[in-house]
């Protein structure tokens, strides 16, 4: 689910009484949302922490240098029960990863979509036992 | 290589679930009328799917002789509540407008909870402030992808009847208007740390893990450990802890208020029961509904673990200085497998260093 649903959720519940937050942090404070990116990269670091994951990625830019960008994904804490490590996801696996930019112009952004080169959807979630992603893929 | 799509995915995993639900829910139809607000919830998803019996439940009280489930006990013969819990449920406090009874079918149920986990995995607009998110779907972190109560309530509130809210009294909501104001930092939101919500400065989690314990939007989820003296409540989120004291102490005085008020518990009889007073004003330390309650406001909350995958949760507000009537709640605490990851909130935090340096961008083409 992502905040379209979450604020309908959130709308509904301030009328039901029980008001979840599905997010830790205000998300489109710390990102422009009239920044979106298109980012393809190999995985360099995965890190698994509170209150949010990062991937690290390497990107080539279109003058062939490559910089390194950090980008925000989804509390780690369900898919540890599910199984998943910071090793499921290994090492140089090329992740396309629709996101939108920092507001402080760094190489930091929300991952939106992550998406594997053969157009399936990097999912996570209570899958674990079957994800194995062909690095350099 | 990579998993189907989310949808097939996350639709197998539910339909499956339900579909176990389905088979053994079939005779609890019919005993509806029996269904207490002690009622033997079971749990839905992952649980279900591997353990039907648990579905299978709320037909045990088919008949009035029938005997409550055997239930762990501690060496001092106490009910024994230890273990790792979650309370997510799709199940709203209060009764929609159009519903007007007290319980959903199970038909309905399963019809109600295919269609949240469809809306778990609707897509937002791209271009959209509410796009700028991670997909908790993708993440695992929708109710759908994780247990949830099975049970066929169609309120938490339990009591008044109408499983509303009652009204507040015209003094409860100056209170309320009071505080907000009183406590309101100046500045625009997010411009400084000051202005960032406590859930943001992982202060406490917002609405806080109790008391009272509502259902939060994810990860809610519990530890709870037991010994003679004390109980003590770990939340997920942030790693907020209860520690209630269970040797009779009294109260502090009335200018110590703590984010999360003072909890004192007690046995009666198989029931834990734990009254909370001391609550702190600030309105972000609680739920929205208990903004306004007076200072000598107490929560009683009941703990009772009627079966191995289950505690029945209740909590009574009586405040007349607040509400025109007392309310009732009444919910699961649903068994689930731990360990919980150390939350450990500020470790990788970095959104609030990214949101001041967003801030400053912005103050820089003002």
């Amino acid at each position: 689910m992502r905040l379209r649903t979450a604020v309908a959720i959130t709308g509904i519940s301030l009328l039901l009484g029980s008001v979840p937050l599905w997010a830790h942090h205000a998300f489109a404070a710390e990102f422009d949302v009239n920044q979106p990116l298109k980012l393809t990269g190999t995985l360099k670091k995965w890190e698994m922490i509170n209150p949010h994951s990062w991937f690290h990625i390497d990107v080539k830019g279109p003058d062939g240098k490559v910089s390194e960008w950090m980008v925000e994904g989804g509390s780690p804490n369900a898919l540890l029960r599910e199984g998943v490590t910071k090793e499921t996801v290994p090492i140089g696996t090329v992740l396309i990863i629709d996101a939108y930019h920092a507001k402080s112009g760094e190489n930091k952004a929300v991952g939106r979509d992550f998406t594997l080169p053969n157009g399936k959807r990097l999912f996570l979630g209570g899958s674990a036992q079957n994800i194995a992603p062909e690095p350099g893929k | 290589m990579i998993v189907g799509t989310r949808r097939n995915r996350m639709n197998h995993r539910v339909i499956h679930a339900l579909n176990a639900l389905v088979i053994v829910g079939t005779g609890a139809v019919l005993l509806l009328p029996n269904f207490s607000v002690g009622q033997t919830p079971a749990t839905a998803t992952k649980a279900a799917a591997s353990a039907p019996v648990q579905a299978a439940k709320p037909a045990a009280p088919a008949t009035a002789a029938a005997k409550p489930a055997a239930i762990p006990r501690t060496p001092d013969g106490k009910p024994d509540l230890t273990g790792y819990w979650t309370n997510a449920t799709y199940t709203p406090l209060e009764r929609a407008a159009n519903v007007t009874k007290q319980f959903f079918t199970e038909q309905e149920f399963e019809t109600n909870t295919r269609n949240a986990a469809v809306r778990d995995e609707q897509q937002t607009t791209p271009g959209t402030t509410g796009d700028v998110h991670y997909d908790f779907t993708q993440f695992g972190l929708d109710k759908s992808q994780n247990t949830f109560a099975h049970d066929l309530r169609t309120a938490m509130i339990t009591d008044p009847p109408d499983g509303r809210v009652p009204a507040q009294t015209p003094e409860a909501q100056k209170r309320s208007r009071d505080r907000a104001a009183a406590y309101k930092v100046p500045g625009a939101a997010y411009d400084s740390v000051q202005t960032i919500s406590i859930s943001s400065r992982c202060v406490i989690y917002n609405p806080p893990p109790g008391p009272p314990m509502l259902p939060q939007g994810y990860n809610g989820n519990y530890q709870i450990i037991q010994s003679p003296n004390y109980v003590m409540i770990l939340f997920e989120q942030i790693g907020d802890i209860r520690i209630i004291p269970l040797d009779g102490r009294s109260a502090p005085p009335p200018t110590v208020r703590p984010w999360m008020g003072f909890s004192r518990g007690h046995w009666d009889g198989d029931t834990l029961v734990v009254e909370t007073t001391n609550f702190s004003d600030r309105p972000e330390g609680r739920p929205r509904q208990l903004s306004g309650i007076s200072d000598n406001f107490k929560l009683i909350e009941r703990f009772k673990r009627i079966d191995d995958k289950t505690i029945n949760y209740e909590f009574t507000v009586n405040d007349p200085e607040t509400f025109v009537k007392p309310w009732i709640v009444n919910m699961p605490f649903t068994k689930i497998n731990g360990p919980i990851f150390e939350p450990a909130c500020h470790e990788g935090n970095y959104g609030m260093l990214d949101t001041m340096k967003g801030a400053r961008e912005q103050d820089k083409k003002k």
